[in-house]
C-alpha cells in the first residue's frame, strides 16, 4: 500500500516519558486514508499513550504527530472536531438518559449526525430513555463506541472497542467498523483480540516496550515471521522441551499453560514422531490440532508474551 | 455557546435525578427552619436592660436613649429599658446581673453635630448566649440608624421609630441567616463530588477528546451551581417570610453580594477537595469532616460566643463563622457592607487560598 500518497496520520520520532519509563520511544509510522490500522501489544507497550497523543489528549516530549494535515499539538481543537474517539473506559454521565448523552455529545461539535442514527448504531432503540447507569455493561460499551461516530468523523480511534462484548455484539461491532471503512474513512484500532485484528486490519503495528517491533499487513506479518505450521495439543506428563525439539522436523516448542505448540515444516513427519513418542511413554495426547500460524503465533514469537497477560 | 448550554443542561438533568443533592440543597434547610422555628422560634421576645453612662455628650446620649426607647415589640412592650448613671455603678450592675448591657459614650463625642466619627463602647455578658445574639444586633441597628443621620440633616425621630418598631428579634430571626450560610456551604462543598466521580470514571478524559474546552466545562458547572444556590437561598427566605414572618432588614444587593462571595468560598473549597482527593469513596468522609464541624461550631444554630473558649481559635479560622456573621448582620441589623470588612476580607482570603491550591494541585485525569 502506498501510504504517503494519501496520508491522513503521520507520526515522526515520537517520545513520551513518564518518570524514568519511556512509554513511547522514538516511534514513526503513517496511516493512509481509508485504512484500518491496528495496534497490538502487551499492556504497557505504549499503544494507548501513542493513540492519546494522536487524539490530542497528551503532548509528546519530542517528535511530531500530524492528523489530517494538521499538527495535533497546535491545531488540537480543529483536529478534535474531525476525529472520533472511543476510550478504553466506556463510562459516561450515569444520571443521563441514552438520548440525552447523545444530544450532549452532538452539541459539542459543529457537525453531527442525527441522534436516531447513533441510537441505531448502538442498537439501543429500546433503551433510548434509560439512564446510563441502568444499562448493561455491553450496552454501555456499545453506546461508548457509537458516540465516537457522533460528529461524522474522518478518522476514528477505537481503543479496544469490543472488550466486554459478547461474541454476537462483537461481530455486530466489526460490521459497523467495516461499513465505516467502506465509506472511505480511516480507523485506528487497538485490540487484544487477534481474530479481530486479523479480520479488520489492513496493517498492524506490533508494539513492545514503547517501540514498534513489526509493521505490516496481517498476512505478511505471519508469512515473514513464521514459515511453519503449528501443531497444538495437551499432554498429561510433559516430557520436557528437549524430547519435543528432538522429534523429526520440529523447529520450535512453545508452552502456554496446558497447551503445547510445536512448529514444523513437515506436518506428517512431525505428527507421526509425536504419536510414537506418546505411545512409547504411554502418555495421552488430547485436543490435538494442526493449524496455520496466526497473528497470535507471531505476537508470541516477537514479544515472548501472550497478548492477554 | 452551544457547548456551554449543553454542559449546563447536562448538569441540570443530573441534578434533578440526584436525590441526595436535591435533599441537601432544598429539603434539608427547610426541615431545619421548620423544626427549630416551631420549637424555639418565639424564644427571646424579651426586654433588655441597658445602662447608659452619663459622662458622655448630652446630644449623643439623648439620641441613643430615644433610639433605644423607640424599639417596640409585639404587645407594645419596649425592647429596651434604659437607665443612666455613672460608668462604675452601671458596670457593677452589669456584673451583678441587673443589667444586660452598658453603653459608654466618650466625653465630647457628638458626631451628629460635628460630623466626626467615633465609636461608643458596649459592655455585655457574652455567656448569655441567645439573648446576646439579639441584644447586640438590635443595639447596633439602633446605633447604625443614628449614625445615618450624620451628614447635615436631622430627620425626625419618628422615622427611626417607624423602621424598627415592628422588628421583633426572635430565635428564628437569629437562625435563618445561619441556615442560609450552612446551606451555601453544603451546596458548595458537595459540588466537588461529581467532579471526582467523573474524573475517576474517565468521563472528563472522554470529554477531553472532544472540542469541548475545559473552561466551558467549568463555567457551565459553575453557573448551574450558582443558580441552585440562589434558588435555595430564595426558598429559605421565602419560607422564613411566609411561615415565620422573618424580615430582611438590610440591603438586598448587599445580601446577594455576601451570598455570592460565600458561595465562591465553598464552591472553591469543593474544587479544592476534588484537587486533593482522588476517589469518591474517600471524598465523601472528607466532605463530612469539612461540613459537620462548621455546621456545629460556626454559629448556625448557637451563638459562637456560647462555645467553650478552647475551641475559639478553631472557630475563628472557619469561613462559615464569617459568612454566618455577615448574613446575620445584614438580615437582622441591616449593617452596611463597609461595616463588615473583617467578614468580607476573611471570606475573600479563603476563596483566594482555595482557588490557588486548587489550581496548583488539580489534575484532570
Amino acid at each position: 500500500m502506498d501510504v504517503s500518497a494519501s496520508k491522513v496520520i503521520g507520526v515522526t520520532n515520537l517520545v513520551k516519558t513518564y518518570g524514568s519509563v519511556k512509554a513511547v520511544n522514538q516511534i514513526s509510522f503513517e496511516v493512509a486514508e481509508g485504512e484500518v490500522f491496528g495496534m497490538l501489544g502487551p499492556n504497557g507497550a505504549g499503544k494507548t499513550t501513542t493513540v492519546e497523543i494522536m487524539e490530542g489528549l497528551r503532548t509528546a516530549d519530542s517528535g511530531s504527530a500530524t492528523v489530517l494535515g494538521m499538527d495535533v499539538s497546535k491545531d488540537t481543537r480543529a483536529v478534535k472536531e474531525r476525529i472520533g474517539v472511543q476510550s478504553q473506559s466506556p463510562a459516561l454521565f450515569p444520571g443521563l438518559k441514552v438520548r440525552e448523552i447523545i444530544n450532549f455529545f452532538r452539541s459539542l461539535y459543529k457537525k453531527s449526525v442525527p441522534t436516531a442514527q447513533i441510537i441505531e448504531l448502538a442498537a439501543l432503540q429500546e433503551s433510548r430513555d434509560v439512564l446510563f447507569r441502568n444499562l448493561s455493561g455491553g450496552q454501555q460499551q456499545r453506546l461508548s463506541v457509537a458516540l465516537a461516530f457522533v460528529n461524522d468523523p474522518e478518522i476514528i480511534f477505537l481503543d479496544e472497542p469490543t472488550t466486554g462484548l459478547d461474541p454476537q455484539a462483537r461481530r455486530a461491532m466489526w460490521e459497523v467498523i467495516e461499513t465505516f471503512q467502506r465509506a472511505g474513512k480511516t480507523v485506528v484500532l487497538t485490540t487484544h483480540y487477534m481474530e479481530e485484528a486479523q479480520r479488520l486490519c489492513d496493517r498492524i503495528a506490533i508494539m513492545d516496550y514503547g517501540q514498534i517491533i513489526a509493521l505490516d499487513s496481517p498476512q505478511r506479518l505471519i508469512e515473514s515471521n513464521i514459515k511453519e505450521s503449528a501443531i497444538q495439543f495437551k499432554m498429561k506428563d510433559y516430557p520436557g522441551d528437549q524430547v519435543l525439539t528432538s522429534l523429526p522436523d520440529v523447529s520450535k516448542v512453545v508452552r502456554e499453560g496446558d497447551d503445547i505448540i510445536i512448529y514444523t515444516h513437515n506436518i506428517p513427519s512431525a505428527i507421526s514422531g509425536l504419536l510414537s513418542m506418546a505411545s512409547q511413554r504411554s502418555t495421552e495426547l488430547s485436543e490435538l490440532s494442526v493449524r496455520q500460524a496466526t497473528l497470535e503465533d507471531v505476537f508470541l514469537k516477537l514479544t515472548g508474551k501472550r497478548i492477554r497477560d | 455557546m452551544r457547548a456551554f448550554a449543553a454542559v449546563f443542561v447536562a448538569r441540570y438533568q443530573q441534578f434533578i435525578r440526584d436525590r441526595a443533592a436535591l435533599f441537601f440543597s432544598f429539603a434539608f434547610p427547610i426541615i431545619f427552619i421548620l423544626l427549630f422555628g416551631w420549637a424555639l422560634g418565639n424564644m427571646g421576645t424579651q426586654t433588655f436592660k441597658v445602662g447608659i453612662a452619663n459622662e458622655g455628650s448630652d446630644n449623643t446620649t439623648m439620641y441613643i436613649t430615644i433610639g433605644l426607647n423607640s424599639v417596640v415589640l409585639k404587645g407594645d412592650v419596649n425592647m429596651f429599658k434604659t437607665e443612666s448613671g455613672n460608668l462604675d455603678d452601671l458596670m457593677a450592675s452589669l456584673r451583678g446581673g441587673n443589667l444586660d448591657a452598658v453603653i459608654d459614650i466618650p466625653p465630647g463625642m457628638d458626631p451628629l453635630s460635628y460630623g466626626q466619627s467615633d465609636n461608643v463602647q458596649v459592655y455585655y455578658d457574652a455567656s448569655q448566649t441567645i439573648n446576646q445574639q439579639m441584644l447586640i444586633p438590635a443595639l447596633s441597628q439602633v446605633i447604625n440608624k443614628i449614625a445615618e443621620w450624620r451628614g447635615g440633616y436631622t430627620p425626625p425621630i419618628g422615622m427611626n421609630q417607624e423602621s424598627v418598631q415592628t422588628h421583633e428579634l426572635r430565635y428564628i430571626d437569629f437562625l435563618l441567616p445561619g441556615i442560609l450560610g450552612m446551606t451555601l456551604m453544603f451546596i458548595g462543598v458537595q459540588g466537588g463530588l461529581p467532579v471526582i466521580q467523573q474524573r475517576q470514571a474517565h468521563i472528563i478524559k472522554r470529554l477531553g477528546s472532544t472540542p469541548l474546552r475545559r473552561s466551558t466545562l467549568v463555567l457551565g458547572d459553575l453557573l448551574f451551581r450558582m443558580i441552585v444556590i440562589l434558588a435555595s437561598a430564595a426558598l429559605i427566605m421565602l419560607v422564613g417570610r411566609l411561615v415565620f414572618d422573618v424580615k430582611m432588614i438590610g440591603n438586598w444587593f448587599s445580601l446577594c453580594g455576601i451570598i455570592l462571595l460565600g458561595s465562591l468560598v465553598f464552591v472553591s473549597l469543593g474544587y479544592l477537595i476534588a484537587a486533593l482527593v482522588k476517589t469518591q469513596e474517600s471524598a465523601i468522609p472528607v466532605v463530612q469532616i469539612v461540613n459537620l464541624p462548621m455546621m456545629i461550631l460556626s454559629g448556625t444554630f448557637f451563638s459562637v460566643a456560647s462555645m467553650p473558649a478552647f475551641i475559639e481559635p478553631l472557630i475563628k479560622i472557619l469561613p462559615l463563622t464569617y459568612l454566618n456573621d455577615a448574613l446575620r448582620q445584614i438580615m437582622v441589623s441591616g449593617t452596611p457592607l463597609h461595616s463588615m470588612t473583617t467578614d468580607i476580607a476573611v471570606l475573600a482570603a479563603w476563596a483566594v487560598a482555595c482557588l490557588a491550591v486548587t489550581i496548583r494541585f488539580f489534575k484532570w485525569d
